[in-house]
């Protein structure tokens, strides 16, 4: 049989880090909850959202106390019908996984059942609203966490929410010589056949035309 | 000795794809890398924002086409888990062994394109030799032989073939004798050995910090895999055990690690097909027709706002994550933002980085020993 965390292990550690986060920054105005997915084994994680200028301290509070050692995911999303305190959000995702150097010629074999404390994997969502505006930005965790570097650029670069702080900031996946404030995951740019379904409004493509004809490209 | 840039790529036999490694040589010895990327940006998490969820699925397979299974199916977890979809546990089961197939392929297809970097051209037709029965496996449940399409939000296109269990009873233990084949071609080849003993050491620590997960990072010495830590599908119903490899050094794994772990996987991997094939819930010689209750369940297809889904998923690279939010066009048809992981975005830069100090020759060893993939990459 596969091991495998139990339920109760994941409730405790979750609830665990619910109560400190909350007693640690409940007075700031952070909230932090456990939340369960939906489908599959329906365990839960932490859902924590914070304002931009809480983020830092949430994550080095992380880092530090709550033994977070991988950041797994940073994504920007743009609401231009949002409202003026939620016009962006990042979503960051994060977990803690037991992992240790090991001596040479050894390996460290955890049993899941065994796993307590600090040691029990757990999985983190962080939500940071940022003001509607023309320069959403929040600050960099890239000191704390290096995989935040390239997830924090990609960011950047697709959505165009500034990380402050951060060091070597460039395009990774657009071409580098793309137009300053070209950020093609935010709503205002359309692919072309954006709310046409190809497939049944006009199966022989006879009226199709991009929405962006007849501009400079 | 002056220093000077080299630029390896986008057409290098040793990067497995259009990627460029700009490296900084003093002679022999590498100073400085950077790597670049994005060459195949088909801005997929764009297109996904006008398709419905069900559309999403052949976008997730072409992501990566040498682990289209994996990919799918971390995609449609997330989406499963925005729609609250309840999976049959059939389905569960067959969507495991097809992930298990999947992984074999995939790595397979790794030691394969390996073998020729490091001056072993036998290895890759063997491996592509074996990769075929795989892929044939796969091919009766998708249809196709790289890109399936395999997946449905709650449950699979359809169910597995009569005929299909014996046919993968088979080709497995036929695989399991080949890998011991493979290990006597590699392990007693002095080139083999030589030019992965002792090059591109990565410690445990050093690898989570940076993203790196996976079989990279189990080959430093760690039990760590998604499939237990954070459980999904039936893998605490079947019988396995992460693949661990004892790193030789204090500096962690070197390229010969990473090469053993990835046959240990191999091995764990037909340990669970063979193991789940005959503990599949409604016996493995029924077929079930398609949209049958016990493998598809009925899920909605509209989410609405504000509503978020996640998945973390053991992809044969690393860990791979999806996040969806629901509350599109189309009245929440189609998602408003979808969002992919890719662990090999994450882990390029950090192998660039860990060259630094060996010798220009050492680059392909390090980088294949690590699995890239471009098109998971640039997504």
């Amino acid at each position: 049989m596969g091991m495998t965390i139990s339920k109760e292990q994941n409730t405790t550690a979750v609830s665990a880090v619910v109560k400190s986060l909350s007693d640690r920054f409940g007075d700031a105005g952070i909230t932090a909850e456990a939340i369960a997915h939906k489908s599959g084994k329906c365990f839960d994680f932490v859902r924590i959202i914070c304002l931009p200028d809480q983020w830092r301290a949430v994550a080095k509070w992380l880092h530090s106390e709550a033994n977070v050692n991988h950041c797994s995911m940073i994504t920007g999303t743009h609401f231009p019908e949002g409202t003026t305190e939620r016009g962006w959000e990042v979503a960051i995702h994060l977990h803690r996984w037991p992992i240790v150097n090991v001596e040479p010629h050894t390996m460290t074999v955890h049993d899941a059942s065994k796993l307590s404390g600090n040691d029990v994997p757990l999985e983190i969502e962080v939500f940071v609203p940022i003001q509607s505006g023309d320069s959403p930005s929040i600050p960099s965790v890239q000191d704390l966490w290096v995989g935040a570097d390239w997830n924090e650029k990609e960011t950047w670069d697709l959505v165009g929410i500034d990380f402050d702080g951060h060091i070597n900031m460039h395009r990774v996946l657009n071409p580098h010589d793309s137009p300053i404030g070209f950020h093609p995951l935010q709503r205002q740019h359309k692919i072309r056949y954006h709310d046409f379904n190809e497939m049944y409004d006009d199966p022989q493509g006879f009226g199709r035309k991009p929405v962006d004809e007849g501009r400079v490209k | 000795m002056a220093e000077m840039w080299i630029t390896m790529g986008p057409q290098h036999p040793m990067t497995h794809g259009l990627w460029t490694l700009r490296v900084k040589v003093d002679g022999e010895t590498v100073t400085d890398t950077e790597a670049e990327l994005g060459y195949i940006h088909r801005g997929v998490e764009k297109i996904c924002e006008s398709r419905d969820f069900t559309q999403i699925t052949p976008y997730c397979d072409r992501l990566c086409y040498v682990s289209a299974m994996t990919w799918a199916h971390a995609y449609i977890m997330a989406a499963e888990d925005l729609l609250e979809a309840e999976v049959p546990e059939r389905a569960e089961y067959i969507r495991l062994m097809a992930a298990e197939l999947q992984r074999i392929a995939s790595h397979l297809m790794w030691l394969g394109a390996f073998g020729p970097d490091i001056g072993n051209l036998t290895l890759m037709t063997w491996c592509l030799r074996d990769r075929e029965m795989f892929l044939d496996l796969l091919q009766e449940l998708g249809g196709s032989r790289m890109h399936y399409n395999y997946p449905r939000v709650g449950g699979v296109k359809r169910d597995i073939p009569i005929g299909w269990a014996d046919r993968l009873k088979a080709k497995v233990k036929l695989f399991e004798h080949r890998i011991n084949e493979y290990e006597m071609l590699l392990d007693e080849s002095t080139i083999w050995l030589v030019r992965l003993q002792g090059v591109g050491y990565a410690t445990a620590e050093d690898q989570l910090n940076a993203g790196v997960t996976g079989p990279n990072i189990r080959a430093a010495g760690v039990n760590t895999d998604v499939r237990w830590t954070n459980p999904y599908s039936v893998y605490d119903q079947v019988d396995w055990e992460p693949a661990v490899e004892k790193p030789t050094s204090v500096k962690g794994a070197d390229c010969y690690d990473r090469y053993r772990v990835r046959m240990e996987e191999m091995r764990q991997s037909c340990r669970m097909l063979l193991d789940a094939i005959g503990k599949i819930p409604g016996g493995h010689n029924t077929h079930y027709s398609p949209g049958d209750e016990m493998i598809q369940s009925k899920a909605p297809t509209r989410a609405p706002e504000g509503a978020t889904g996640t998945s973390t998923y053991e992809c044969t690279r690393g860990v791979s994550q999806f996040y969806v939010q629901g509350g599109g066009d189309g009245r929440g048809k189609y998602p408003y933002r979808l969002s992919i992981r890719s662990p090999m975005f994450i882990t390029i830069p950090y192998v660039a980085k860990t060259m630094i100090g060996y010798k220009v020759a050492d680059i392909p060893a390090i980088m294949g020993s690590f699995d890239p993939c471009i098109g998971e990459t640039d997504r």
